[in-house]
């Protein structure tokens, strides 16, 4: 066994020196060809309309232009949808966004580009739009056939129980505000073969995708990804930014790059799903939930995209830590004007998670407990009670020493009476608390994107290249991958040379998202080392005439039966005795299966689990409000670099407590999206990050499959761990109502919303009074 | 004494740069012309930092270290000026700078597209301040976004700084940069570059010359709303006139009971100077928007730009603060409450431009203002709000109340204060004054908050401020 000496260091990201020197290249930052040309985008005003005449003359004629395409210019296929049609390239006759692509410009730069988007007349016959997804329930316009599923007899047990509660929920929207934009960079090879630069987590896909609107072989489109300036799902599945920019390549047979503007960006690709939810639910005294029936319906936007797996997840979510012995789920994917909702981390799963912890937290408030007992009461129990609504047996379950342990070190109860205290002094400061878990599956629910391919060499001088599937895109995976390796190897972290994603040496690949990408490519990488050191191996063994030794490596050495080589001199060996030092690797997750027909089997090979407590202080004059402390208990079973982990966990948090506060798109109602920009969409900044800020990874945890190293991803799970953030600012709310009132607060909770609430419940608290 | 050529300071050598276009940003400056790339466009508006890079100017035999977003600034700001970009913080050996050391030592890079852009605000920081805390931390990075992170690792690796050495390469080479700062001579800029034009006297008397002879440009007074133009609506703008380097508008003063504010001053000498007199409109500033941009922005821009919802507004409405306005032959002295006309629109007339703002210094009043948005740092106002009263035997003997973000201009609440004028503060006064706030203003819906929410808060507010006042004590977040 080699030693462990590069797994579970805390090891700085391999890019780091880099990127904080400003010599890490991202698409945009690639040096140009001479006669490179640059990209713009003309996209539509209206959000529902006819084009009757589109004027493109003087976008012809204006400074620097070389080419425009549209979608006549468009040889095979005019969609960029991965799974499903619906996301025309270019649309031939209607409009059915705003900011959705009518054409596109090549110039000599990029501001010539842009400005000669501006000069085309379009003349639209306006039609009417459906902006919200109360709208499209109305008028029943969906992009797929909702599914309904159902476990025991809801119905029955909601009448049984002796308590009864229903309502209705919604979470919103988010904007992804990677920093770095959609960017691609295309050059045309001979043969009509196109070398694609691409910001994406999909490079595989933005290769069919490319190759079909060509109608060209994939073997024509090679693709390559160093880094991404962050995803978050919006760089799984927009491959428009990448088609049209093979598209210009292909029409002037010339480089260019096509870079979005953040308010083009912002515009013209889709969003996290807004989700509505209808519940009636049945519960006994000690608020264990007996019976659940939900609606859950959501924004897709104008095409499935990936809308069938997110409100999938969503679906299989519902429960999050929470047994349901009867539950019942109808889903409605609402078809919108606006652009198609998209991936984006927690794909669903946090809003199936959101709503059923808003009926949670309703339960206590209307039984007067403290939220925190009722959710443990609703627990999944470890060998009862441990099967969940889609028929998965839960083996894993950690939920309850993490949330007791949390509480303890939190120091929860004592807070929550001294916060209490607080509240009864203060008459317009409140304050509030909460503690909410996580438990979230890990795999894609699409069981055959679960596989992931690499690509090892080693040098005849002993270093080493590798190359898998995943997307670098801030995660830290090409670290913790390149770890795995030199640690199997026995070399130092250096000798390995992480390389770019591509298509031409890794085909078939999976997007990096699900949390999935170190798990598969790891597990992947590691396969190609295995069979590089078999093959090591079967030359040593014949070379020194042993058998049934073990080979060591370690520290630079290769050792055996008490004889110790440097790395390099037998490698340089193998080679001259004409042995491969090169391997492909793969890796296909075992055990997983799901029947979407029934909705049943194990779409998760494990999960994940996590809890936070939350404390705010909200402003009751304004509804502005503070963080002012968080703590964290995040199992990431054993993890491989844990400086990595805890910065996944803690930059999923704020980026939930974003998604969950300040976030707020907007769009008009003609359907016009008017927060495009950072000056009118707000992510968090550094004054959010909360005050008080613990965040710890759960020792004892350790991965019960067989998942590289034991280790548990955090990718997408801690995002929800800001859920406590949202209960806790409801909880501060309720004191107003001295806790006798559940207040109604949808997400997320801006201050506006916060005020708009408080000003509810102290009118129906009087009302009550009196 | 005029030239077309900007010249300024990059890597120990004076670079010149002949009659550049003037619509060119410093962004694609860098990026395009000298062909650096660690500087990244994030959003092109002065909203995420990611392009932030470190200009240096001399003043008084010494250098200052100031952060700008090179996505709204022309190549024209480098006038003079010694440039720094990530890539110039690397040592020749290929060291490290300690701000980047540090960076990676704390884990404050995940995808790293915005990493430049703290690296730079960090290093303004070490050079500004001599240690670090929460406060000077969290004001040094307000401007800078980050998806990944969460920003606890950058904070650390700022507190980390001081236990750092401060010496690096620059403290090294000041002398040598004093020296080739001093190399180039102050001189009237007057660019001419195909259709357009770009001036940036050095005085008043220029100044005119140039109005006179272009009435028709754009004065740019920081430029952070004025570069929208180009980098937003992708518009051209034929004539600018820079009013920066006009040192006898960068000034401010105590001259007997009022505060005097060149038009040029920056918003960050400004808020340094105001925070003796008034504390709150220092906290309103820090908010106003980020270092980057307190640093180049100007009280007259934001009174020239006249948006409903820039942040100093109501407090120099409260504070019944004038506006000196220079034509070519006379100055004019205008009551600021009189300067707005309707949406964005003020007096100021051709061949004028805004000389100074004269704040009255009101020792016996109370002044209090709030700042209302989604978000804490470089966010815009749902509303802003402000007052300025006199209390004599528990009754209000002067009060000026004024909001922004409730009406088209930034505008006083007369009469509100019509009716509180003269009373006791009673919670039946109070209420009254909240009811008429409804005849005051009609406020508007939009992405940033509803009517009604607006209305809700503009009461409350009124509310808040007499309840500190009657208790004694701020009631305020934080």
């Amino acid at each position: 066994m080699s030693k462990n000496s590069f797994i579970n260091e805390k090891r700085p990201h391999d890019s780091a020196s880099k990127h904080v020197s400003g010599y890490a290249d991202y698409t945009d930052d690639i040096s140009e060809p001479k006669g490179t040309l640059h990209g713009a985008i003309g996209w539509s005003k209206k959000s529902h309309a006819i084009i009757k005449k589109m004027d493109l003359r003087e976008v012809w004629k204006s400074e620097g232009v070389i080419s425009v395409v549209g979608y006549k210019d468009i040889p095979g296929r005019n969609d960029v949808g991965s799974v499903f049609d619906g996301d025309p390239i270019f649309p031939t006759n209607k409009v059915e966004y705003y900011g959705q692509p009518l054409f596109a410009v090549a110039a000599v730069s990029t501001e010539l580009a842009r400005k000669a988007v501006l000069k085309a007349k379009v003349i639209y016959k306006t039609l009417k739009p459906i902006i919200t997804i109360k709208e499209a329930l109305k008028k029943k316009k969906f992009v797929l056939k909702g599914i309904k599923i159902r476990r025991g007899n809801p119905t029955k047990a909601i009448r049984r129980s002796k308590n009864y509660l229903k309502g209705n929920f919604t979470t919103g929207s988010q904007e992804h505000f990677y920093l770095e934009g959609q960017v691609a960079f295309v050059i045309p090879k001979e043969d009509k073969d196109l070398l694609v630069y691409s910001s994406t987590q999909h490079p595989s896909e933005t290769q069919q995708i490319i190759a079909k609107m060509l109608n060209q072989k994939s073997n024509s489109i090679t693709v390559l990804v160093r880094r991404i300036g962050g995803g978050f799902g919006g760089k799984e599945t927009n491959f428009m930014t990448s088609s049209i920019c093979s598209l210009l390549a292909h029409k002037t047979k010339r480089p260019v790059k096509l870079r979005l503007d953040r308010d083009d960006d912002i515009i013209i690709t889709g969003k996290r799903h807004d989700f509505y939810s209808e519940y009636e639910v049945g519960f006994n005294n000690l608020g264990i939930i007996e019976g659940l029936k939900i609606k859950l319906a959501s924004r897709c936007g104008i095409s499935p995209d990936l809308s069938g797996a997110i409100n999938g997840r969503a679906i299989l979510h519902i429960d999050n830590a929470y047994y349901l012995p009867n539950v019942q789920v109808q889903n409605y994917l609402c078809k919108t004007n606006t652009a198609s909702s998209t991936a984006f981390r927690g794909f669903g799963g946090n809003q199936g998670m959101m709503a059923i912890e808003n009926i949670v937290d309703n339960i206590s408030r209307y039984l007067h407990k403290d939220p925190s007992q009722i959710r443990k009461n609703n627990f999944y129990k470890k060998n009862k009670k441990n099967i969940t609504h889609y028929g998965m047996k839960i083996e894993d379950n950690v939920i309850q020493e993490i949330f007791n342990k949390l509480l303890k070190k939190s120091n929860y109860k004592k807070r929550y009476s001294k916060i209490k205290k607080f509240n009864s002094k203060n008459k317009y400061l409140k304050k509030g608390i909460a503690i909410t878990p996580v438990k979230f599956g890990i795999s894609f629910t699409t069981t055959h994107l679960n596989q992931a391919g690499a690509l090892v060499h080693i040098y005849t001088d002993g270093s080493v290249h590798l190359n898998h599937g995943g997307v670098e895109m801030g995660q830290g995976t090409n670290t913790k991958i390149a770890q795995l390796v030199a640690n199997e190897l026995g070399l130092s972290f250096e000798k390995i040379k992480i390389s770019s994603t591509n298509t031409s040496k890794v085909p078939n690949t999976s997007a990096s998202a699900a949390s999935s990408t170190t798990d598969l490519n790891g597990a992947a990488a590691l396969d190609a080392v295995f069979k590089i050191k078999k093959n090591l191996e079967k030359f040593i063994k014949k070379k020194y005439n042993i058998r049934n030794i073990k080979i060591f490596y370690e520290k630079g050495l290769i050792k055996f039966n008490k004889r110790s080589f440097k790395f390099e001199t037998i490698i340089k060996e193998a080679y001259l005795n004409r042995i491969s030092l090169s391997s492909s690797g793969f890796y296909s997750t075992p055990k997983i299966y799901f029947s979407k027909e029934t909705f049943s089997g194990r779409p998760f090979l494990y999960f994940c689990y996590g809890a936070a407590v939350t404390e705010v202080t909200i402003d009751t004059f304004t509804g502005e409000n503070i963080v002012e402390r968080v703590d964290i208990l995040h199992d990431a079973g054993k993890a491989i670099n844990p400086a990595l982990e805890l910065g996944q966990i803690e930059g999923g948090f704020v980026q939930g407590q974003g998604w969950l506060t300040i976030e707020e798109v907007n769009w008009k109602d003609n359907g016009q999206i008017t927060t495009v920009s950072p000056s009118t969409y707000k992510i968090p900044a550094v004054s959010d990050m909360p005050k008080k800020f613990n965040v710890e990874i759960f020792k004892q945890g350790k991965n019960k499959e067989n998942v590289i190293n034991k280790a548990k991803t955090t990718g997408e799970p801690p995002l929800m761990l800001a859920m406590s953030v949202f209960y806790a600012i409801k909880d501060a709310i309720a004191s107003v109502g001295k806790y006798k009132k559940t207040p109604i607060l949808d997400a997320p909770a801006t201050p506006e919303k916060i005020l708009m609430s408080l000003n509810e419940l102290k009118n129906r608290f009087n009302y009550n009074r009196h | 004494m005029t030239s077309s050529v900007i010249k300024f300071v990059w890597n120990n050598k004076i670079l010149k740069i002949n009659n550049p276009d003037p619509n060119e940003t410093l962004l694609n400056f860098i990026r395009l012309k000298i062909k650096k790339t660690g500087t990244k466009e994030g959003c092109a508006e002065g909203g995420c930092g990611a392009c932030t890079v470190v200009l240096v100017e001399l003043k008084k035999n010494n250098l200052t270290y100031k952060t700008v977003n090179a996505c709204i600034s022309f190549v024209t700001i480098l006038q003079g000026k010694q440039l720094i970009i990530v890539e110039d913080l690397v040592n020749n050996n290929g060291s490290l700078h300690p701000v980047q050391k540090a960076m990676i030592d704390y884990h404050g890079s995940q995808c790293g597209f915005c990493t430049p852009g703290f690296v730079m605000s960090l290093f303004a920081m070490q050079k500004n301040y001599s240690s670090y805390n929460n406060e000077n931390i969290k004001d040094s990075i307000s401007g800078n976004l980050c998806r990944c992170t969460g920003y606890r690792p950058i904070i650390d690796a700022a507190k980390s700084l001081n236990n750092k050495s401060h010496s690096d390469k620059f403290v090294k080479n000041k002398k040598k940069i004093i020296n080739l700062l001093k190399k180039i001579k102050p001189e009237n800029i007057n660019i001419n570059n195909r259709s357009k034009k770009y001036f940036a006297p050095r005085t008043i008397s220029e100044l005119k010359k140039i109005i006179k002879d272009y009435p028709n440009s754009k004065f740019l007074s920081g430029g952070t709303d004025l570069s929208l133009i180009v980098t937003k609506e992708r518009k051209d703008i034929n004539n600018i006139i820079s009013l920066n380097s006009i040192n006898e508008l960068n000034f401010i003063e105590k001259k007997n009971e009022y505060i005097i504010v060149g038009a040029s001053t920056s918003l960050r000498e400004f808020e340094l100077f105001i925070k003796k007199y008034y504390s709150d409109f220092n906290v309103i500033l820090n908010r106003y928007g980020s270092v980057q941009i307190r640093n180049v922005g100007t009280i007259a821009g934001n009174i020239a730009t006249a948006s409903p919802i820039g942040d100093t507004l109501p407090l120099l409405l409260s504070l019944d603060a004038k506006v000196v306005l220079q034509s070519l032959n006379k100055k004019t002295i205008l009551p600021i409450k009189n300067f707005f006309v309707s949406y964005r629109k003020t007096k100021l007339k051709k061949r004028q431009f805004i000389h100074s703002i004269i704040i009255p210094i009101f020792k016996k009043n109370i002044f209090k203002a709030y700042k209302i948005s989604k978000r804490i740092d470089d966010d815009i106002s749902s509303v802003c709000a402000s007052f300025n009263l006199e209390i004599k035997n528990k009754k209000i003997k002067s009060i000026k109340i004024a909001y922004g973000g409730m009406a088209p201009i930034p505008k006083r609440a007369t009469n509100c204060e019509k009716i509180l004028i003269n009373k006791n503060i009673s919670k039946e006064n109070i209420e009254k004054a909240k009811k008429i706030l409804e005849k005051d203003f009609k406020p508007i819906s939009d992405m940033r908050a509803s009517k009604n929410y607006r209305m809700k808060i503009a009461k409350n507010l009124l509310m808040k401020c007499f309840m500190e006042i009657n208790d004694n004590k701020l009631l305020r977040l934080n």
